[in-house]
């Protein structure tokens, strides 16, 4: 099975939104919200020695997805090609999954109500074609393949030439969209745009922790009950009710 | 037993009494209820059955993996179980609506609302007697009871207070109503409202199927009719009420047959 992964070469990237673009007409995104993200991180530096550096944020299809897991219905899956899908006929809307996103890449769409967000254009790469981000691209600075075939551009950018991922200290959670850059660029980047902790909603913890085991307790506690009346019916005998 | 001999409280009776209150058959339900309670029954045993596949999330999950694979293999696919519980969900909904529609000035009147809903001190001292009875630890004869007892009664007040929860949340959920945040609460409400009323529905199926004393009530549900010495030894009140108004109603016909005193009038039928 592959393991796809997207490299971004932010040397060659312009932050020109084509991408962006792109996306938004080849899945309908609805106005306002996006699957890609293009930003451009504050100078840093003293004058004359600025730096800055573009990043394209999407939806990096971790080895080990935080959104999987608090999906109550199961609606998001990571798929054995290591893509992170979303199930569109189990979602709910719930927005458990989004909060759990340490990259923001999910939004709820306000088209069907139901949580959006880039899935490396699993029916075009189901095809063979490449995403829509990656043809359009007018730099060519986003490159699509599969890690696990050692002759893909994708294997060579990542374990020859160096392509990382934006993680940081706390938060490594395997992201498989690498970028390309400027070791400076790159620490910029890492530093601007830096993953955030999966948080739970409220009524996630609540759910979990209060209301789980509280209605666990209660029906086995009725069913103990029921087990006492039960054994007790059978040690006094059962007695017609004419008696 | 003549309707001019109705006692106050149960007595003892004769054995011959209660051989024909054995076969005398007492009407308890319409079909009309009768159909609902097991259409009800029906959804709770495969909204159940569904719901409980559709929490996957091991945060979440009170079943074990391999029975999510069963009940979402059992239909092909999870979104097709989801769409089999909602429709079943929305169904449920509609038939309650048009019952409710129909059945509300009967069912919300002043007077059925005393008797039949409204706990009186006979069914608080009930529920001690009974709870004891059933541990073996009291011989106390049951305080008479009206048409539903004191359980039966609880268990409706815990419906009365959950199903709704449950209607607005499954709604809330299948049609994603107004915001995420809604949507994530109402997912956590709708468990809850399930958990409680499964806690009383396990003493209710318990109660109806298993339990020895009760098992006129169980076949009610089915014939709409209990024998009239289940009514007079677990619903007490219920038949005094009964015998009451077929009194009443024999000393009106008994008045107006009076003048022509010669045998009995053609129409004779119990009073309801």
């Amino acid at each position: 099975m592959a393991r796809y992964a997207m490299v971004t070469d932010l040397r060659k990237c312009v932050a020109c939104h084509a991408c962006t673009a792109a996306c938004n007409v080849a899945w309908g995104v609805p106005p306002g919200h996006a699957r890609t993200h293009v930003h451009v991180t504050p100078l840093a530096g003293t004058f004359p020695n600025l730096s800055s550096s573009p990043y394209v944020a999407q939806c990096n299809h971790c080895e080990h997805p935080p959104c999987v897991e608090p999906c109550p219905s199961g609606a998001t899956f990571q798929g054995e090609d290591g893509v992170v899908r979303v199930d569109k006929g189990v979602c709910i809307g719930c927005g458990y999954c989004v909060t759990a996103c340490p990259y923001e890449a999910r939004f709820i769409s306000p088209a069907d109500r139901k949580v959006d967000k880039c899935d490396f254009c699993t029916p075009r790469i189901a095809r063979g074609e490449l995403p829509a981000c990656v043809t359009t691209c007018t730099a060519n600075a986003k490159h699509f393949g599969d890690l696990e075939d050692p002759t893909s551009e994708v294997y060579r950018m990542v374990f020859a030439e160096g392509a990382r991922r934006i993680e940081s200290g706390t938060i490594a959670v395997g992201p498989n969209v690498y970028y390309l850059g400027k070791p400076e660029h790159l620490d910029l980047v890492a530093a601007s745009f830096p993953p955030r902790p999966p948080r739970l909603l409220a009524a996630g913890k609540t759910w979990r922790s209060l209301v789980k085991p509280l209605v666990v307790a209660a029906v086995a506690a009725t069913f103990l009950g029921q087990s006492v009346a039960f054994f007790s019916q059978l040690w006094n005998g059962e007695k017609d009710f004419e008696d | 037993m003549k309707t001019s001999e109705i006692p106050l409280t149960p007595v003892p009776l004769t054995s011959e009494l209660a051989e024909a209150m054995l076969q005398r058959q007492i009407k308890k339900h319409h079909v009309a209820i009768m159909l609902l309670h097991w259409f009800n029954a029906f959804v709770w045993l495969f909204e159940l059955l569904t719901g409980l596949a559709l929490i996957t999330s091991p945060l979440f999950r009170v079943v074990p993996e391999w029975y999510v694979s069963i009940v979402e293999g059992a239909f092909g696919s999870r979104a097709n179980m989801l769409q089999f519980h909602i429709a079943l969900g929305v169904a449920w909904i509609v038939v309650f609506l048009v019952y409710g529609v129909f059945g509300v000035r009967t069912y919300l009147s002043q007077e059925v609302l005393k008797k039949e809903v409204a706990l009186d001190h006979d069914d608080f001292r009930w529920l001690v007697v009974r709870t004891l009875r059933i541990l073996g630890r009291s011989d106390e004869p049951l305080p008479p009871q009206g048409i539903y007892n004191a359980g039966q009664k609880l268990f409706a007040f815990v419906i009365y207070a959950m199903i709704p929860v449950v209607m607005l949340t499954g709604v809330v959920m299948a049609f994603r109503l107004f915001s995420p945040a809604i949507v994530g609460w109402a997912v956590v409400l709708h468990f809850a409202a399930v958990g409680v009323v499964v806690s009383g529905l396990m003493v209710h199926v318990y109660m109806g199927a298993v339990f020895p004393e009760e098992k006129p009530a169980f076949f009610s549900m089915i014939t709409g009719n209990v024998h009239e010495l289940f009514a007079y030894s677990h619903h007490f009140k219920w038949w005094r009420e009964m015998k009451l108004e077929e009194r009443e109603w024999d000393e009106q016909h008994d008045a107006a047959a009076a003048p022509p005193p010669e045998g009995p009038p053609e129409s004779v039928g119990p009073p309801r």
